[in-house]
């Protein structure tokens, strides 16, 4: 019940910030929402996830907007939102499913330019989330497992993040490591 | 006869930078065997061969797989069942070892349960310690300071973890270096063939830059070596 209020308000922040253009808001809410993903692993939230930070992408992006069939997208990929919402509000679960499931076959729908451009942002975004997922602690292998992506998109993307710069994550001397190298070539 | 397991992470580090042949070489230098499991092929040969972006760094690992520098450990079937027992029970004790206030939070996968599966089966069978090269952060964590793990989780996900600290003694043990180290041995070795003053520590850098979990102080230190 809690976690599906978390996804609720989550949605309806998002809702709130397409409407008042806050761009910023919601890539925040996207990567707040990864706290949860790394819990549940759950491929629904982790869609969410995705969408909510595939819509940021694309609303920075004004060429988009230029592309010709970018209105009816958009306004149907708010619609799933919209619909999410209601499902959630209405505890109809399954309902909330099948609009992930829509939300997903929206790209189906596209051709050109605007197609590639969305499969890439979604890819991207799909990286992206993975990449925090792994800093949250998740290895790596699980990680790409739960958001189907490839150990070498993760390792590529997570690579040029701080992961491996965070203290907590030093947990034997170099000199000790490189003694052990040593030993095992001896 | 000696054994290295590695993990899918540093092979495809490896390959990413453009360094298998100095991994070639590095086994000849060395006395016993590089091993894979079959998780960690599918992970850096068969499924990125599917994928057009990766397939070239597929094809590159599967010539050296071919060649025999890295081979799928030679273990029997009674061998292979406990294995995967094993294999199991690391991913099982792995996955409840950390829970929120709600649930077990899910940290590993087979492949990299399999790997420590695999360097307990070799350890008893010749007496000796079978290292791993392990690249990504968790599961090296887990295994030499669980603790940090947890610390880490709390902080990242911003709640209070309950560990189970039963379980952190079956992950105590494994010897474990990364593919920073392996680039030390070459290194010193003299098996890179790139002929510059400041290739080593570009090589760290690009390891580190393809996912080998190492700190900035730690590329420093070790670019100083």
């Amino acid at each position: 019940m809690e976690e599906q209020k978390h996804i609720l308000d989550t949605l309806k922040q998002v809702r709130a910030a397409v409407q008042s253009k806050d761009y910023i808001k919601i890539k925040q809410l996207s990567n707040k929402f990864v706290h949860h993903c790394s819990i549940q692993q759950d491929a629904d939230v982790i869609s969410v996830a995705v969408i909510i930070y595939s819509l940021s992408k694309m609303l920075e992006r004004e060429d988009y907007k230029r592309e010709k069939n970018w209105k009816q997208f958009y306004n149907d990929y708010l619609r799933t939102i919209k619909n999410m919402i209601t499902a959630l509000e209405n505890n109809n679960h399954e309902k909330f499913h099948n609009e992930i499931k829509l939300n997903r076959k929206l790209l189906s729908k596209l051709s050109g330019n605007l197609k590639e451009n969305m499969k890439d942002v979604f890819n991207r975004a799909k990286i992206n989330k993975a990449s925090k997922i792994y800093e949250h602690g998740i290895s790596m292998e699980k990680t790409a497992k739960i958001l189907g992506i490839t150990l070498w998109e993760l390792a590529e993307y997570s690579g040029r993040t701080g992961v491996g710069n965070v203290n907590l994550g030093v947990t034997m001397q170099l000199n000790d490591r490189i003694k052990l190298a040593e030993e095992i070539f001896r | 006869m000696r054994y290295l397991i590695f993990d899918a992470g540093p092979l495809i580090n490896f390959s990413m930078n453009g360094l298998l042949d100095s991994l070639e070489k590095l086994k000849q230098n060395f006395k016993g065997e590089f091993l894979i499991t079959k998780e960690v092929k599918k992970e850096i040969i068969d499924h990125p061969k599917t994928v057009k972006r990766f397939e070239l760094g597929a094809i590159r690992l599967e010539q050296l797989y071919n060649k025999g520098v890295f081979k799928l450990a030679d273990i029997n079937p009674e061998e292979v069942d406990e294995l995967r027992r094993l294999r199991d029970n690391f991913m099982q004790k792995a996955n409840s070892m950390f829970k929120t206030k709600k649930r077990d939070v899910h940290l590993l996968d087979k492949g990299e349960c399999a790997a420590l599966a695999l360097s307990t089966i070799l350890k008893r069978k010749t007496k000796q310690d079978a290292p791993l090269v392990i690249d990504e952060r968790t599961t090296r964590i887990l295994c030499e300071n669980p603790g940090n793990l947890k610390k880490l989780m709390e902080k990242k996900l911003h709640t209070s973890i309950k560990a189970n600290v039963a379980s952190y003694d079956l992950f105590k043990g494994f010897k474990i270096i990364r593919s920073t180290e392996l680039a030390y041995i070459i290194h010193k070795k003299g098996l890179f063939k790139l002929d510059h003053p400041k290739a080593f520590e570009a090589i760290v850098y690009g390891l580190k830059f393809k996912g080998c979990s190492i700190s900035e102080k730690e590329v420093q230190a070790l670019g100083k070596m």
